[in-house]
């Protein structure tokens, strides 16, 4: 477990395959090698590279059709961070409130 | 990736009676959760998870404590995930306002938040919620 979410850390720590992972977020279908390699210049290697990153930790899964694959984004595994976030703004939400409940007994025992 | 969470709330209570709910023992143990505190810098706290459930406890550091502003590490035992909490008061007219800040998830690297978000996983979340029912039936039944 822990070997996955370290390597899910290091393929979203590089800024070109978060540019990547964004322009197949934001992508309406998937997008081939090919059309990949064309939007950030790269060569069809360096995008194939960075691809295989992304996809050996769940963050994209490739469809192969024929000679060309086919890319799509699978966002799900970033669940997690948006899961503690939002169970931290959940917790301190409510212990402001039970601040609150405790401040306001408090003074009415007075 | 945004990883700080900030609350502001205005409590319309003096601003000392506050301070002294955030930061003397028996009072956080009162609203917040069981703790062994001491607002005095690099003081090494603990607040205890329930007993009954397989909970970890919250440890840190307290690194600034200066009326009206406490700020603490916040590491869940058994990892070496450290964030950090601060509370921030201020007066305003007729009353104080409070600056919560829970931050650092990210800024520590791949390796620790790794670990946060493991043990995080491991369930953790679940005792603070019902460490939280708990607290909320007994304020409440007082």
């Amino acid at each position: 477990m822990q070997d996955k979410i370290t390597k899910l850390f290091k393929a979203i720590a590089d800024p070109t395959r978060r540019e990547i992972f964004h322009a197949l977020v934001i992508a309406t279908s998937a997008l081939s090698i090919t059309q990949i390699s064309d939007q950030f210049s790269m060569t069809r290697q360096g995008v194939t590279k960075h691809i295989k990153t992304l996809e050996d930790v769940g963050l994209v899964h490739i469809n192969r059709q024929g000679r060309e694959r086919f890319c799509k984004a699978s966002p799900k595994e970033l669940r997690m961070v948006n899961t503690w976030l939002k169970f931290y703004e959940q917790f301190w939400d409510d212990s402001i409130n039970r601040l609150e409940d405790y401040l306001d007994n408090d003074s009415k025992n007075v | 990736m945004k990883d700080v969470i900030s609350k502001e709330h205005v409590f319309n209570q003096p601003i000392d009676k506050i301070w002294s709910a955030i930061s003397v023992a028996e009072e956080i143990s009162t609203w917040f959760i069981r703790a062994d505190f001491k607002a005095e810098k690099g003081y090494p706290y603990t607040f205890f998870a329930k007993k009954d459930e397989d909970c970890t406890d919250i440890t840190g550091i307290v690194k600034e404590s200066d009326p009206y502003t406490l700020s603490y590490t916040w590491m869940v035992q058994g990892t070496e995930a450290e964030t950090q909490v601060t509370w921030k008061l201020e007066k305003v007219e007729n009353g104080t306002k409070l600056y919560l800040e829970h931050s650092g998830i990210s800024s520590y690297g791949g390796e620790t938040a790794v670990k946060m978000f493991e043990s995080f996983n491991g369930g953790w979340d679940n005792c603070i919620n019902e460490l939280s029912s708990y607290l909320k039936d007994t304020v409440h039944a007082g």
